[in-house]
C-alpha cells in the first residue's frame, strides 16, 4: 500500500511542552523554526486546530483532489445561510414554533409512547423525533421534543436530566444556542503567531 | 471513545451531482463553534436553494460524536471505494481527537452496490452512518425552521 504521505507536519511540535515548561523557550523563541511546509487544505478553516499539539492523522482521497476543495471552499463561502435571529451569547434559542429539547442516553427498546409520557408532565410534546439506527432498527439513542413555552422545556430539563428510563441514565438538555460554543482558553498557546486559521 | 468536549470536532457531508438541472447537492457541516450549516440546492421543478444555520448545544455535539464513535468510521479508508463518478459524489470530512479523515465516493444507490463493492464492510459502515447522520440533521434543521428538508 503506498504510504500515507499526508501527515501534517506543520503542527507537530513535540518539544513544546517541555520548551515552555523550562528555561530552554528563549533558546526557541531566538530560533524561529523552519517556515511550515504547506499545509494541507481542507474545508476546515473556521477555527479548527488542533490543541494538543500532537500531530494529527489524515486518510482518505479527499486531501488529493484539489478541484473538489476549490468548489467547496464557494459552497462554503456563501455569505446567505439564514437562521432566526439571536442576541448571540450563551443561553438557549428559540426555535421557530417553540424550544427543541435533546434528550440522550434513551434506550434502544424505548417506545416514542414511553418518552411522551414522561415528558408531557411538563407541558404538551408539540413534536417528538425518536429516530433509529438505520442498520438495526432500533431507537439510535437521542431523542428530540418540542415544547411551546420556555418554561416547559426548562421544567422538563431540570426534571428529567439524569434520572433513569429503562435502566438507562437519560440526559436532557437544550438543542439549540445563541451563540457559539466558548472553549476554554488553551493552556499555552497565546503566542504562537505563525498559527492562524482564516 | 467519543473525546471529550475540549477536543477538536468537524463534521461535513455532501452529496450531489451536476446534470441536466444544474448542480444539485446537499451539504452539511458540524462546526467547532457549534455552529450547524445546511444546504440543499435542488433546481428539479422550481429553482430552491435552502441555506440554513444555527447553533448547537455541546450536548447535540456530543451526541453527533457518540453516533461516529460507535460507527468506528474512523477506522475505515476509502481506497476501495467506487470512485466519484456522473452519477454523483459523496464527501465525508471528520475531525476527530487527531485524526482527520476525508473520504469521498460514488452515489450509493442500495446495499446492492455496497455488497459488490471491493471493500463491503468498509462501505457499510460509510453507508449507515451517512443514513444515521442525515436523520439527525433533518430532524434538528426540520423541528428549528419548520421546513421539510429534500432528500437529494
Amino acid at each position: 500500500m503506498a504510504a500515507n504521505p499526508s501527515y501534517e507536519a506543520v503542527d507537530f511540535e513535540p518539544d513544546e511542552d517541555d520548551l515552555m515548561d523550562e528555561d530552554g523557550a528563549v533558546e526557541a523563541e531566538a530560533s524561529p523554526a523552519a517556515p511550515p511546509a504547506p499545509r494541507l487544505r481542507s474545508a476546515i478553516t473556521g477555527g479548527a486546530g488542533d490543541s494538543s499539539g500532537v500531530p494529527r492523522k489524515t486518510k482518505g482521497r479527499g486531501f488529493r483532489e484539489a478541484e473538489a476543495e476549490a468548489e467547496r471552499t464557494r459552497r462554503f463561502a456563501a455569505k446567505d445561510f439564514e437562521s432566526l435571529g439571536s442576541g448571540g451569547g450563551p443561553g438557549p434559542q428559540r426555535s421557530i414554533e417553540g424550544w427543541i429539547v435533546l434528550v440522550t442516553g434513551v434506550h434502544e427498546e424505548a417506545q416514542e409512547e414511553d418518552l411522551h409520557n414522561s415528558f408531557r408532565e411538563f407541558g404538551q410534546v408539540k413534536n417528538l423525533h425518536l429516530n433509529l439506527d438505520r442498520r438495526t432498527g432500533y431507537v439510535k439513542g437521542y431523542a428530540l421534543i418540542e415544547y411551546e413555552k420556555y418554561e416547559e422545556a426548562k421544567s422538563a430539563i431540570n426534571a428529567l436530566n439524569g434520572t433513569e428510563l429503562f435502566t438507562q441514565t437519560i440526559y436532557v438538555d437544550w438543542a439549540f444556542s445563541n451563540g457559539p460554543i466558548m472553549r476554554r482558553p488553551m493552556r499555552r498557546r497565546s503566542r504562537s503567531p505563525r498559527r492562524r486559521y482564516a | 471513545m467519543a473525546g471529550n468536549d475540549q477536543d477538536e470536532f468537524y463534521l461535513r457531508y455532501y452529496v450531489g451531482h451536476k446534470g441536466k438541472f444544474g448542480h444539485e447537492f446537499l451539504e452539511f457541516e458540524f462546526r467547532p463553534d457549534g455552529k450547524l450549516r445546511y444546504a440543499n440546492n435542488s433546481n428539479y421543478k422550481n429553482d430552491t436553494m435552502i441555506r440554513k444555520e444555527v447553533f448547537l448545544t455541546p450536548a447535540v455535539l456530543r451526541e453527533c460524536r457518540r453516533i461516529i464513535s460507535e460507527s468506528e468510521i474512523m477506522k475505515e479508508d476509502d481506497n476501495n471505494w467506487p470512485e466519484p463518478d456522473r452519477v454523483g459524489r459523496q464527501e465525508l470530512e471528520i475531525v476527530m481527537g487527531n485524526e482527520h479523515i476525508s473520504f469521498t465516493t460514488s452515489k450509493i444507490g442500495s446495499l446492492v452496490d455496497v455488497q459488490s463493492s471491493k471493500d463491503p464492510e468498509g462501505l457499510r459502515i460509510f453507508y449507515y452512518l451517512v443514513q444515521d447522520l442525515k436523520c439527525f440533521v433533518f430532524s434538528l434543521i426540520s423541528l428549528h425552521f419548520k421546513i421539510k428538508p429534500i432528500q437529494s
